[in-house]
């Protein structure tokens, strides 16, 4: 590769833990502003007896809330100009822009109310690729959950393009 | 479980009622605000065009939770999800509406376990998320 947007300083990094461990309690009126915030108004994430007639121990949450319910608050003199937060986490890169790429989850046990998660979240990957548009950089953030009963109940990789 | 598909009624082929998504921009605040996401491009509109997007921009983890939506509607409460992914290979605008479409491509009776092949695309035809997902269908 005769121009590498990965400096050697970043590729050391793949492995590294970027954040966490942090551990929220997974709280009921949370999970359900995110249902409606979503448009899922599926009775297994608002009504206890719907939830354990499907065989949950109790309301349980959209699979996805997990991600948000782990986001950290932070003061707003720490915001950019474009809204976002200042990544103290970041990893360098040659590159002008990253952009969402996607993501990979796996759900491994139910996420219900009252549970207590603990996520850490790791550089996974970090490779150069060539695309028709030509070379960019593929950043992969794995995100481990794991409960109070120390289970993991999903694992999550979030793949960043940066170019 | 009158309606929900079963190891039974299932077969590889089977195409999954198809849902149709968008958000208006009330509907972008709101998902900010619960995701705790202050990035400006999903609700300022003049800034989204200075970053070169055509309109305010629906998040990708909001197009991911559509996804799950259309996979969990159809398989039913008793059902498990057990893995999703997807890519997101264009940006969704405001208002403008996402169909999901999906198939079953493998199913093994077994395990009672089935996969989905998914694709979330605008009214134009243009792909905005290929994705996949399996899922563990209810009891007998």
């Amino acid at each position: 590769m005769s121009s590498s947007l990965i400096p050697t300083e970043s590729l050391a990094r793949v492995g590294e833990v970027l954040a966490g461990p942090v551990t929220v309690p997974i709280d009921a009126r949370e999970a359900q502003r995110y249902a409606y915030a979503v448009g899922d108004e599926n009775p297994i994430y608002f009504d206890e007896k719907v939830a354990q007639a499907a065989g949950y121990r109790t309301i349980t949450v959209p699979p996805l809330f997990i991600t948000h319910a782990l986001v950290q608050p932070k003061p707003s003199n720490m915001l950019r100009e474009d809204g976002l937060y200042e990544d103290t986490t970041s990893v360098h890169l040659k590159v002008s822009r990253m952009m969402f790429g996607g993501e990979e989850w796996d759900f491994f046990e139910p996420v219900c109310v009252g549970d207590a998660i603990t996520a850490t979240t790791r550089l996974a990957d970090l490779d150069q690729k060539e695309g028709s548009k030509g070379p960019f950089v593929r950043l992969v953030r794995e995100t481990t959950f794991v409960n109070q009963e120390e289970q993991v109940v999903a694992r999550s990789r979030q793949i960043g393009i940066a170019r | 479980m009158n309606g929900y598909p079963t190891v039974q009624s299932t077969k590889v082929g089977d195409r999954l009622p198809e849902m149709q998504k968008s958000a208006n921009e009330a509907e972008l605040f709101l998902y900010s605000a619960a995701s705790f996401n202050p990035h400006r491009i999903h609700y300022d509109h003049a800034y989204a065009r200075h970053e070169g997007h055509q309109d305010t921009v629906v998040h990708g983890p909001l197009q991911g939770s559509w996804l799950t939506q259309f996979v969990t509607d159809w398989a039913g409460p008793n059902a498990r999800l057990l893995s999703v992914e997807w890519q997101n290979r264009a940006s969704a605008f405001v208002d403008e509406e996402v169909q999901f479409s999906g198939t079953v491509v493998a199913l093994d009776a077994t395990e009672g376990v089935v996969e989905l092949e998914i694709v979330g695309q605008k009214s134009d035809g243009t792909i905005l998320m290929p994705a996949k997902a399996s899922v563990r269908l209810a009891g007998r």
